[in-house]
């Protein structure tokens, strides 16, 4: 009996988070999946099951396979350039060097403040016109045009995944950093007495043991990515036309402002089997990469 | 024994020029806060000709930033404080008191790191109508709550770390659940505590889609939604923008000197175990 209640007493403590989790995530997941075989419009409250349909309609919608193509396209892209400019980051801020403390605080800082704010000071550097402080740069260096940053299809896109990669490289630097500095200095001493140069030391040492700090950062990019919605959204509304809408863009734009629930509903399904598909495929690829390296 | 090794300067001098391109522009939404409308357009690159003070007594006399920053504070504070708490009751029982039911608990709740919070957005939308918690403060906090599993996750790796007879001792001196909880578990967990804060503070902070989709009167805005806002009213007026965002950036720069050391321990702390 006592032994009863110290359990009972126990299972209290976990009850709160299964509430609040099974209500504001397990619960609407399960509603989605439901939605996502209605014709609900949120007005009445009848609706019929209307088999596949919407998953149907999802791929002659444009705005929903812009937005799709757009999101794959941002996450995949702003995914490389961080990665390729966050690990030679690190090995520099990893030197001595007088400034390095100052630097990693300038690189680390954009990681602060929020992505809305960011883009947004980024649209006045981007300003399409040739009042825009970037295309002023551009002209008084190379004598250049005023470029359409942010309303030319490619470059708006180019664009999104540059500021990205501003906000967020010095963040994934500093994780690389701290895996850096948990090598022992050992195995760079004993490396130089067999003769190893700075670079093979860099190729054979450093680089396969900073392999687990890649399957972290490359997860959290790739899904982070896929996430995406401020940046796009302050930087170009989404635009020119569909070419920069984010899936949560589409998603808030079918589902809640015109109400096509089933629709949207189908869509932020779909969107859920992609994250779980990459992130499968991510942590298991690299993981193999990992014990290769071993 | 060799010296420590030697600075190499010419790091410094190599990485100058990209510390001042990365670090442009933040420069220049600072000074251009000091310039008028004309000048930010003709020349929006160079230290104001003459300071102009006054786009800062525009802004905190016109807009309602400074309740804005009051908001996010709330909201900020009590979901934090929430979610850690119900984050780190959660792992108790899982990690002192594990059987079937809390394992199988354990992977009901992580399941919910792969659900996107755009998924379950739709029903969610429509839940908080229902629930009437739209346009309420205190709904987004109870919305946030469910952001506790991530807090439970870091929580729950850390207690594996605290000896099991801690707890049996406590246990057969008379101590009970409830107690062992609060005067000896609770204490031992504030390094993962810290880590928990910075992440969900961050998050919870700086979120745009929440509260755009469930705060829609001026006077409940958070920071975020405010600058969003601003934007449209302001439009083409940069100088005024600027100030206004510079303004609110004030709040988390302060929290980013104070904490620098554990944010970036806490970063590191969090995604290795996460």
């Amino acid at each position: 009996m006592v032994r009863l209640m110290r359990q009972l007493q126990f299972q209290i403590f976990i009850l709160p988070i299964l509430i609040v989790y099974t209500l504001f995530s397990i619960y609407p997941l399960i509603k989605s999946f439901v939605l996502s075989f209605t014709n609900f419009d949120g007005y009445t409250k009848a609706y019929d099951f209307v088999g596949l349909k919407n998953y149907d309609l999802i791929f002659s919608d444009d705005a929903i396979v812009s937005g799709m193509s757009y999101t794959l396209i941002f996450a995949f892209f702003s995914t490389m350039l961080i990665t390729a400019l966050a690990i030679p980051l690190a090995l520099i801020l990893d030197q001595r060097f007088y400034t390095s403390k100052l630097h990693r605080a300038i690189f680390f800082f954009p990681s602060i403040p929020s992505g809305l704010l960011l883009a947004y000071i980024w649209g006045f550097i981007l300003a399409p016109i040739s009042s825009g402080v970037f295309n002023k740069v551009l002209k008084e260096l190379f004598n250049l045009g005023p470029q359409p940053w942010l309303s030319d299809p490619l470059l708006a896109k180019l664009s999104t995944i540059v500021v990205a990669a501003w906000a967020s490289t010095g963040w994934h630097a500093v994780l690389y950093l701290a895996f850096l500095q948990s090598i022992p200095k050992d195995y760079y001493e004993a490396a130089a007495i067999d003769g190893a140069n700075r670079w093979q030391q860099i190729r054979h040492i450093t680089i396969p043991l900073l392999a687990p700090a890649m399957t972290i950062s490359v997860m959290l990019l790739l899904t982070g990515g896929l996430k995406v919605f401020e940046i796009p959204f302050a930087l170009t509304r989404g635009g020119p036309g569909f070419e920069t809408h984010t899936i949560t863009q589409v998603i808030v734009l079918r589902g809640i402002s015109e109400t096509q629930y089933g629709l949207a509903s189908a869509m932020s399904i779909v969107f859920f089997l992609i994250v779980l598909l990459i992130a499968y495929f991510q942590v298991t690829f690299m993981q193999k990469r990992e014990e290769r390296n071993r | 024994m060799t010296s420590a090794p030697k600075r190499i300067w010419i790091l410094d001098v190599l990485m100058l020029p990209v510390g001042i391109v990365v670090f442009f522009p933040f420069y220049l939404i600072i000074i251009n806060t000091f310039k008028s409308l004309k000048e930010t357009a003709s020349s929006p690159m160079s230290l104001p000709k003459e300071w102009i003070f006054s786009n800062y007594a525009h802004v905190i006399r016109e807009t309602p930033l400074l309740r804005s920053m009051g908001n996010s504070a709330t909201i900020t504070i009590s979901s934090v404080i929430l979610m850690v708490l119900i984050g780190a009751m959660a792992a108790y029982p899982v990690v002192f008191n594990s059987n079937k039911l809390n394992r199988g608990l354990t992977v009901y709740l992580l399941a919910g790191f792969m659900i996107p919070f755009q998924t379950t957005l739709i029903p969610l939308f429509q839940l908080m109508t229902d629930l009437s918690l739209i346009n309420k403060i205190y709904g987004l906090v109870i919305l946030y709550m469910g952001g506790a599993v991530f807090v439970f996750f870091l929580m729950m790796g850390y207690m594996k770390t605290i000896p099991k007879e801690l707890v049996e001792a406590a246990t057969i001196d008379g101590c009970s659940v409830w107690g062992i909880f609060w005067r000896i578990i609770l204490p031992l967990l504030k390094p993962i505590t810290v880590t928990s804060i910075i992440y969900q503070t961050m998050w919870i902070w700086n979120d745009f889609l929440a509260p755009m989709l469930f705060l829609n009167s001026q006077s409940k805005a958070t920071l975020v939604l405010q600058i969003y806002k601003a934007k449209g009213e302001f439009s083409v007026n940069w100088p005024m923008f600027m100030t206004l965002t510079v303004i609110s950036l004030v709040p988390i720069f302060i929290f980013f000197i104070v904490m620098q050391k554990q944010i970036v321990k806490g970063i590191v702390g969090g995604a290795i175990k996460g």
